[in-house]
């Protein structure tokens, strides 16, 4: 192309700051420095003076604009002999598949019968994960939750999946940001000090309304503290996920079963919802083998409209939690406190275990619920009515089914491995229910100890004596 | 140019004169760059493709402008972003847009560790020597003698030195390009433009991971103007961070991930799940009515090593295989490496209510420390089994429990084979307490090991041999 057919540029005056880079520029001289200002923007734009230029575009390669100095072809509406090329044309069609617009589903997928596996809780969650058709895991090493990401290691490799040992917690859930913000399933394992270092991403996903599952088998605290159960991460899993207005569904299993079912739910409820999913177990549950049985089906994940997917059809998608207008931001949190309300209406998940007739109400969940179980029925062969209340949603707590069953409740003991969050949880859910409760009573371990069913029948037996 | 937005909406909702001009400082590097950034996207025809990673700092509206897949990292993690959308979508070009303080300080550890793994992404860093966005503190690029807003009297020896990512991240493996470029005249900006065009190149043919560092105008925090800002840069910054190639491999594309397989079949081999016709068809056996409860707590207790482990296991995976329901509960950790290594096993009728064993029924005893820690646990009228070969001065032991002394190391000893101790204490198991049916865990360790056929038979000797133990033990004098 010849420099007389080159075309020039051109500057519309109220997108140029003023900021004369492109004036050492231009090696002809064509650019000086402005003498009015615009009224506009109240700057100084410079002036464009084309005799001499000669169309090289170092003056629009200065410029830091996008709007600012640009070439007259691009100028709308003008009609010229310059026609830029569909970069489709000099370079083909792209070879991504472009999905249709919205969601594409996900594809169930049935299995056949299998015999029972007798499998760890953590491997159980594991492979309850790739049921739900995750194939992208990162993580950090941290007892005892190591085995579930250990498995993943050897498995996704296979199934053309991914596992990332990354460089920190911090690293690994802006992992999942990035995976789960692509539209895919995703997930981690951690214990409780590696989950308070990924809180900071918690927060983001949440904000940005990222799925993904996070296992967190809790371990003894407060700081390095040591690597057997405890249940003390309840605070920061329901009321604590990082800075903001944050809250995800909390699922609490108590058998190495419910270690693959919940986690089989929780990358449907994060995708429902578009919101991280908790699963908190304790480490005892991580540790622990036991009978699992599989699904009816598995699942090939779809891809969802809003996805950052990296083709034509999700171009327009966008995932941030920045909102600078404090009216945008609060229409956001607005919007989120929609969602809680919808996940507080519709997902709350309870096991009754002999509750119908229940005076004693013990409240438990986790591996404790086990032992509190093991109570519940002796202190029944001892004559006290005594049932079992336990959440498998922590957050939202399941009140109302708590609800039902408080008329008839004359006393509740809440068994924990820990000094009380999961009493303030009950005792949250009930003020906010303006349920008057009867007397609590507790059974609190903590530093690795879980409450031993003794110590919960005692409690359970020793103030029927006195009431009595 | 295509890659900008033709209106930019997201810059206060477009209003005005924001749906076309940046919310940048006039004459910001970072507004050069993404002319640059937007012109390869052009050029190179990967519109469609690039998913942009804004960082947080100046850079952090970049989704205002870029007419492609965006993402917004927080402070530091936009490499971990990139990483995961990568690896999501192999097909998308994702590239990583940080500036100093996000990319050399909070997000070194993502930088360096990203860079290492080497999947190809791209990353451009704008390095200004000082933070923006907070208004103009000491950043981890600042030049010595520096004024910045943390540092009034300028960067002095105790505040560290500059620090030069491009030759940091050349000297890792992981990379296949890093240059540094600059933007303070025409001749360094085509150069600029034509780094930023070959890092994409290498990621959109999978040759590997690129680096450009730009270094780049902050003509407001310098309290400069634009030209004074480029004559610093030219002046005073390139002689710190030297300009050019840093590294330059030729490398064959290599990153081609295959596309991740959903089938039942191969899933269901990985995880070990064996399809089968009567899942249901068979009932568990009765509970054998001679045991004290329908839910048997045993404890294994040894040294690490001694094979309690492995026994637990193969005991709960022997009941389930009944129909039963079974736990085990193994001590993990520390103690798992050398000291007492402990398992709790829990085998139930229906369900197992508690799984931790703090009073078992039954006691197996590898080593004295675990005899002697866990005997008087043992709930009245328990049953402990131990080594006599190993435990050769055992404890005073409760009148109320029955006690199996059996030499589980010299018989195992005796087929060839010290490490089988654990399955002849399964076999003392089996005749001192006849919970699971006679040849269910025999069964188990023909399961088990039915991929190394060549030992069961020692495996079956030696669960034998340790039953015929304790049946020698139950005959009357």
């Amino acid at each position: 192309m010849s420099a007389s057919v080159r075309p020039k540029p051109y500057l519309e005056p109220q997108y140029c700051k003023g900021c004369l880079r492109c004036i050492e520029a231009c090696p002809r001289d064509c650019i000086t420095p402005g003498s009015a200002i615009n009224p506009a923007t109240g700057l100084v734009p410079v002036e464009l003076h084309l005799e001499n230029c000669n169309g090289c575009t170092l003056c629009l390669q200065a410029c830091p604009e996008p709007y600012g100095l640009r070439l007259e072809t691009d100028r709308a509406g003008l009609e010229g002999e310059f026609v830029l090329e569909d970069p489709a044309k000099l370079f083909g069609e792209k070879c991504v598949p472009n999905h249709s617009e919205g969601d594409l589903p996900d594809d169930r997928r049935a299995l056949p019968d299998c015999e029972p596996l007798v499998l760890k809780g953590t491997y159980a969650t594991a492979i309850g994960a790739l049921l739900a058709g995750c194939r992208h895991v990162f993580g950090y090493p941290i007892t005892p939750s190591t085995e579930g990401a250990e498995l993943m290691a050897r498995i996704l490799p296979k199934l053309n999946g991914h596992f990332v040992h990354a460089v920190s917690e911090v690293a690994a859930v802006n992992m999942m940001y990035g995976a789960g913000g692509a539209g895919l399933p995703c997930m981690t394992f951690t214990s409780s000090p590696g989950f308070s270092l990924m809180l900071e991403g918690v927060s983001y996903m949440i904000g940005a309304e990222v799925p993904g599952v996070f296992v967190n088998m809790m371990r003894g605290g407060p700081g390095l503290g040591n690597i057997a159960p405890e249940q003390t991460d309840i605070k920061l899993a329901c009321r604590g996920l990082g800075h903001g207005n944050t809250h995800a569904i909390v699922l609490t299993p108590s058998t190495p079963q419910e270690m693959l079912d919940l986690a089989i739910d929780a990358f449907a409820l994060a995708f429902r919802y578009r919101n991280p999913v908790i699963l908190l177990g304790d480490g005892y549950l991580g540790q622990m083998t036991g009978k699992v049985r599989l699904p009816a089906s598995m699942i090939r994940p779809g891809l969802p409209a809003w996805a950052v997917w990296g083709d034509r059809a999700h171009r327009h998608n966008l995932i941030s939690s920045i909102a600078l207008a404090e009216a945008d931001l609060e229409d956001h949190n607005e919007h989120l406190n929609r969602k809680y309300a919808a996940i507080t209406a519709c997902e709350q998940r309870v096991d009754c275990y002999r509750c119908r007739d229940a005076e004693v109400l013990v409240v438990a969940c986790n591996t404790p619920a086990r032992m509190a179980k093991g109570a519940v029925e002796t202190a029944r062969e001892n004559g006290v009515k005594a049932g079992l209340f336990r959440p498998i949603t922590l957050w939202p707590f399941p009140i109302d089914a708590l609800a039902e069953i408080m008329p008839g409740v004359r006393r509740i003991v809440v068994v924990e491995a820990g000094p009380g969050q999961l009493e303030d949880e009950l005792r949250l859910a009930l003020s906010h229910a303006n349920i008057a409760p009867p007397p609590i009573d507790h059974v609190r371990r903590c530093g690795g100890n879980l409450p031993a069913q003794d110590e919960i029948l005692a409690t359970l037996l020793a103030r029927e004596e006195v009431l009595s | 140019m295509n890659a900008f937005y033709e209106n930019f909406q997201r810059h206060s909702h477009g209003e005005g004169l924001k749906a076309h001009s940046t919310h940048y400082c006039p004459g910001c590097g970072h507004g050069v760059v993404h002319r640059d950034l937007a012109a390869a996207i052009d050029e190179l025809g990967i519109q469609d493709q690039t998913v942009l990673i804004s960082p947080v700092g100046c850079a952090v509206f970049a989704h205002y402008y870029f007419d492609v897949g965006n993402s917004q990292a927080a402070h530091g993690r936009a490499p971990a972003v990139a990483l995961g959308h990568k690896l999501a979508h192999p097909e998308a070009v994702v590239i990583s847009y940080q500036g100093d303080g996000d990319l050399a300080s909070i997000g070194l550890a993502e930088t360096i560790s990203i860079a290492q793994m080497g999947v190809p992404i791209t990353v451009i860093f704008i390095n200004n020597a000082v933070y923006g966005m907070t208004g103009g503190q000491l950043a981890p690029t600042s030049l010595m003698g520096q004024k910045t807003t943390t540092t009034p009297e300028g960067r002095g020896p105790a505040m560290g030195q500059p620090l030069k990512m491009a030759e940091l991240i050349a000297q890792l493996d992981g990379p296949v390009y890093v240059e540094r470029v600059a933007l303070f005249d025409a001749r360094e900006r085509v150069k600029a433009r034509k780094a930023i065009r070959k890092a994409l190149t290498n990621q959109i043919e999978g040759r590997g991971y690129s680096f450009v560092e730009i270094i780049a105008e902050c003509p407001t925090h310098l309290k400069m103007t634009p030209q004074e800002a480029e004559e610093w840069v030219k002046t005073k910054m390139a002689p710190v961070y030297p300009l050019g190639v840093k590294k330059d491999l030729t490398v064959e594309p290599w990153f081609k991930p295959g596309a991740p397989v959903f089938e039942p079949t191969p899933l269901l081999e990985l995880i070990g799940a064996e399809p089968s016709a009567d899942v249901d068809a068979h009932a568990p056996p009765a509970w054998p009515a001679h045991l004290p409860a329908r839910d048997i707590a045993i404890k294994l207790a040894g040294s690490g090593g001694d094979g309690a482990q492995t026994a637990a296991l193969l005991l709960t995976r022997a009941a389930i295989a009944q129909g039963y329901d079974a736990t085990d509960i193994p001590s993990y950790g520390p103690e798992s490496r050398g000291g007492t290594s402990y398992a709790d096993v829990h085998l139930a009728e229906h369900e197992v209510l508690n799984p931790a064993a703090p009073m078992p029924h039954v006691l197996v005893a590898f080593n004295a420390p675990s005899l002697s820690k866990f005997a008087a646990m043992v709930k009245k009228g328990g049953v402990i089994l131990y080594d006599s070969t190993i435990i050769t001065a055992p404890p005073l032991l409760p009148a109320h429990l029955r006690v199996y002394p059996v030499p589980f190391t010299r018989i195992a000893t005796e087929l060839g084979r010290p490490v089988v101790k654990n399955v002849v204490a399964l076999g003392a198991l089996q005749a001192a307490l006849q919970i699971l049916p006679e040849d269910s865990v025999v069964d188990t360790l023909r399961h088990v090991l039915h991929d190394k056929p060549a030992v069961l038979p020692l495996n079956e000797a030696a669960f034998a041999a340790g039953r015929d133990a304790v049946e020698a033990l139950l005959l009357p004098a």
